[in-house]
């Protein structure tokens, strides 16, 4: 019989309206912790990993804190150490407070991954990387440049001008346009502040001053209906095509429309099935460090670049999957 | 003249602008986008009558983006449960009386300073929000937009509303004996009550209406588009104050009226889609708005220096 401290510790977690699983014998215990519990995205993350956990035989614990909270984190950590969990995976709302936790974990055996946000590199064995920035950059200007022909007029509307992983699309995006479509101009790039309303009323400038405007890419989540509000409202669904990152319950009903022409994000279903497989891996020592590719599941195989393993390309919605979507 | 100096600066200011854009982008001027930006501007004018009262009243209130964000996202779930506007609308306006009541009571009746107040407030309101809805957005059902009547009937519903709530406002405060009690209370609170007034109830209502009409302008957001991010509102604060301080309404209490902070708000709200058509870089947008404010701030210490002295 095995300590059964682990197991009195769980009952007592269960008590406490912690942990929502039963034990399990011999089964390995894969934990999986999302940024903010009740977040819509994070929810289909779960999605994926719960079908990756029936698949592979093994008990999934989904746990974190109702809302992003980088102090809540560290501690749901803590209690999994105490659980003596097999393999804890964690979306990072903070790189370095989280790491400290995650080593105290690595050190009492438990194997780390990250996903969706990471840690620092010594406090995890690998991270599940959702989209390069060069995926993301590069897939929306060729997802922009097929609707203008590779010519004519093209606004932006960012997050912050000072937004990081926006800086570095926006940078990706220039090099590629000098280098692959030398006709097509981009004639401003706007900020909405992660503002609806904002990108709607940048957008309806952006039309008027810039008559002959053809696409309109948004590069953070709300500024995609945000911008599709704008072209409705001017009456030029059509004639100016809306692209950019976001989530598909948001952008449904204008991609229906025909104002939004597709919409970009990584299939985030599929982001916990490769997380679930890849911690399950990890534990039965299938993935060493070093390894080149990885296959998981019903999903085929994926490329390691160092210690991440890459989802792959960006997944983009339009109007013939959209509604296969739920978040 | 010389007492409406700032009133008068301002619109000057304003005006300088518009025939600018005249000169270097005509394009400004088409009537779609134009209709567009005022009916976007509506429910920010709404916001800044209140406010004007309560700087007026020598108080601030910098919750009023949070007060914006519940009363939205309040107003969203009800709509989307089919209660129909003529519900929502009162509906939301008093849950904003509510939240500005909670604001009043803790500034007039526990004497607290009302910086302190409504910042406590602006984050609790803004975290709670965000803790119970995650970041959801709120999609509407398509009987909301434009109240169900055509885009340009609806859009120059909320224009019309709103101005009529100004001139409503700008008349009240010039002529009702409520009006003028909200200046003296303003200038001189004790003076006032030695005046019969009751300095505690007039800055308690204040807060009360700035929550009201904070509440009606949420549903005046809410109409103009299919879906409700829960973020709507944040910076709301900082875009109304900046409005009325730079329209010549005393941070220091006293003395304003709201034509000033209507052309104030209008100046602001002007420079985004300016540059834009001038094809002048984002970077500028917030320096050139922060310079204005600043002028404006200038301008009231000069003149209070010369009263002085």
């Amino acid at each position: 019989m095995k300590n059964p401290l682990p197991r009195i510790l769980l009952v007592l977690g269960l008590l406490a309206g912690l942990t929502s699983v039963s034990a399990a014998d011999g089964k390995l215990m894969i934990t999986m912790m999302p940024k903010a519990k009740g977040n819509a995205y994070f929810i289909t993350c779960k999605v994926g990993a719960d079908k990756a956990a029936k698949e592979l035989g093994v008990e999934l614990l989904f746990d974190g804190p109702t809302d992003s909270n980088a102090a809540k984190q560290n501690e749901i950590v803590e209690n999994w150490i105490t659980l003596g969990v097999d393999v804890i995976t964690v979306a990072a709302e903070n790189k370095e407070g989280l790491s400290t936790a995650l080593r105290k974990a690595q050190k009492q055996g438990i194997k780390v991954i990250t996903y969706d946000a990471d840690a620092l590199p010594d406090a995890r064995s690998f991270f599940v990387n959702q989209a390069t920035p060069q995926g993301i950059a590069w897939g929306l200007l060729d997802e922009a440049a097929r609707l203008c022909g590779s010519e004519g007029e093209f606004a932006i509307i960012t997050a912050t001008l000072t937004a990081g992983n926006q800086r570095e699309w926006l940078k990706l995006i220039d090099e590629r346009l000098a280098a692959k479509y030398p006709k097509m101009k981009l004639v401003a790039v706007r900020p909405s502040d992660d503002l609806k309303d904002k990108a709607q009323s940048e957008a309806t400038a952006l039309m008027s001053a810039n008559p002959n405007l053809k696409v309109i890419v948004a590069i953070c989540t709300p500024g995609t209906p945000g911008a599709a509000e704008a072209v409705k409202q001017a009456g030029k669904v059509g004639q100016v095509k809306v692209i950019g990152l976001g989530l598909p319950n948001e952008n449904k009903r204008y991609v229906h429309e025909g104002v939004t022409e597709s919409v970009m994000l990584w299939n985030t279903s599929d982001l916990g099935y490769l997380t679930v497989y890849a911690a399950v891996a990890l534990a039965r020592d299938e993935l060493k460090p070093g390894a080149k590719t990885f296959q998981a599941g019903s999903l085929g195989s994926f490329e390691i670049r160092g210690d991440n393993i890459l989802l792959g390309q960006p997944f983009i919605f339009n109007k013939g999957n959209i509604d296969q979507f739920d978040f | 003249m010389k007492r409406y100096f700032r009133e008068i600066s301002v619109t000057l200011a304003l005006g300088l602008v518009l025939l600018g854009l005249a000169g270097f982008a005509p394009a400004f001027y088409q009537p779609q986008p134009l209709l567009s930006l005022a009916t976007r501007e509506a429910p920010t004018l709404v916001v800044a009558c209140g406010m004007v009262l309560v700087i007026i009243c020598r108080q601030i209130d910098i919750s009023v983006g949070s007060q914006f964000s519940v009363c939205s996202v309040c107003a969203a779930l009800l709509a989307a449960r089919g209660w129909p506007l003529a519900m929502v609308v009162p509906a939301s306006a008093a849950l904003g009386a509510l939240l500005g009541a909670v604001n009043g009571v803790l500034v007039a009746g526990l004497r607290l300073p009302s910086i302190v107040v409504t910042l406590a407030t602006m984050v609790t309101l803004r975290q709670g929000l965000n803790l119970v809805r995650q970041g959801a957005f709120v999609n509407l059902p398509d009987s909301v937009q434009w109240f169900g009547l055509s885009q340009a009937a609806g859009q120059w519903t909320l224009v019309g509303a709103a101005l009529a709530l100004l001139v409503a406002f700008g008349l009240a405060m010039r002529h009702l004996a409520a009006g003028r009690w909200v200046y003296a209370v303003g200038t001189d609170a004790e003076a006032a009550r030695l005046a019969g007034i009751r300095p505690q109830l007039v800055t308690f209502l204040v807060f009360v209406l700035l929550g009201a009409l904070t509440g009606l302008a949420a549903t005046m957001n809410l109409v103009q588009s299919p879906q409700v991010q829960p973020m709507v509102g944040a910076g709301l604060e900082l875009k109304v104050i900046a409005a009325v301080v730079v329209g010549g309404v005393a941070i220091s209490g006293g003395r304003g009226n709201l034509w000033g902070a209507f052309a104030g708000l209008l100046l602001l709200a002007c420079v985004s889609p300016a540059l834009t058509h001038l094809h002048i870089e984002a970077y500028w947008e917030k320096a050139i708005q922060g310079a204005i404010i600043l002028l404006a701030v200038v301008a009231d210490g000069v003149r209070q220096r010369k009263q002085k002295f």
